[in-house]
């Protein structure tokens, strides 16, 4: 899920774009402490890949990044209402062959049971 | 319920309460408070910790380490540190100066 790339323009020009990364950064950990595999094997990932970009000093494709970094953020909100969702209908209601169904794709990665 | 953070974890000498005022802060205990979070933290050295310390040149600290190093104050002081006052947090010093000045500790 973290393969999108995101920048730490340390050596760049604009330094509101800086505190934009740092910010992206900062609520990117917060969203992670809630991950399936763990904070910390979220937060090393997340480090490396925003390592990787440190180069970057084109502003465009800063921008590019960081909006890549909040589709991130938009995945794993996506990602937590389900699990929330699939919790409480497991806690509250009978296994329904058809909703089970309809709620797990074949691409699905996390463990529905986890509730959290 | 109660905040879960170290001070508490360890046991207060006046009783806690909730909705009170909360414990008399001095700022001996908030050096060994940010120290003790500091020490945590896996990327620092405890070895190398002073107050002194600066994070970038002693310890070694990124800035994206910075970041999660700030997060960890928030959580044991339960308030928000805006970004722009983080970035001048330079050395454990810092931090302390900076907490006394929030929370009003004078000494």
């Amino acid at each position: 899920k973290l393969q999108s790339s995101i920048s730490d323009p340390m050596t760049s020009p604009p330094p509101q774009l800086r505190s934009q990364v740092i910010a992206l950064y900062k609520n990117l950990l917060y969203m992670g402490r809630d991950y399936p595999k763990g904070y910390a094997y979220f937060r090393d990932r997340l480090k490396s890949v925003f390592l990787k970009n440190s180069g970057v000093k084109d502003p465009d494709q800063i921008k590019v990044l960081i909006g890549r970094g909040e589709f991130v953020i938009k995945e794993l909100e996506a990602l937590y209402m389900l699990r929330k969702y699939r919790a409480l209908k497991h806690r509250y209601y009978e296994k329904d062959e058809a909703t089970t169904s309809a709620t797990t794709s074949s691409s699905d990665k996390e463990a529905p049971t986890k509730t959290q | 319920a109660a905040p879960t953070n170290i001070l508490s974890a360890l046991g207060t000498i006046a009783p806690h309460r909730c909705y009170g005022h909360g414990v008399e802060m001095t700022r001996h205990m908030l050096n060994e408070r940010v120290l003790l979070v500091l020490r945590l933290f896996d990327k620092i050295n405890p070895d190398k910790l002073t107050l002194e310390s600066q994070f970038a040149k002693d310890l070694g600290l990124d800035s994206l380490d910075h970041v999660e190093l700030i997060m960890a104050v928030e959580d044991e002081f339960g308030f928000e540190i805006p970004d722009q006052d983080a970035e001048r947090l330079r050395s454990p010093e810092d931090i302390v100066q900076y907490l006394c000045d929030k929370l009003d500790v004078f000494d």
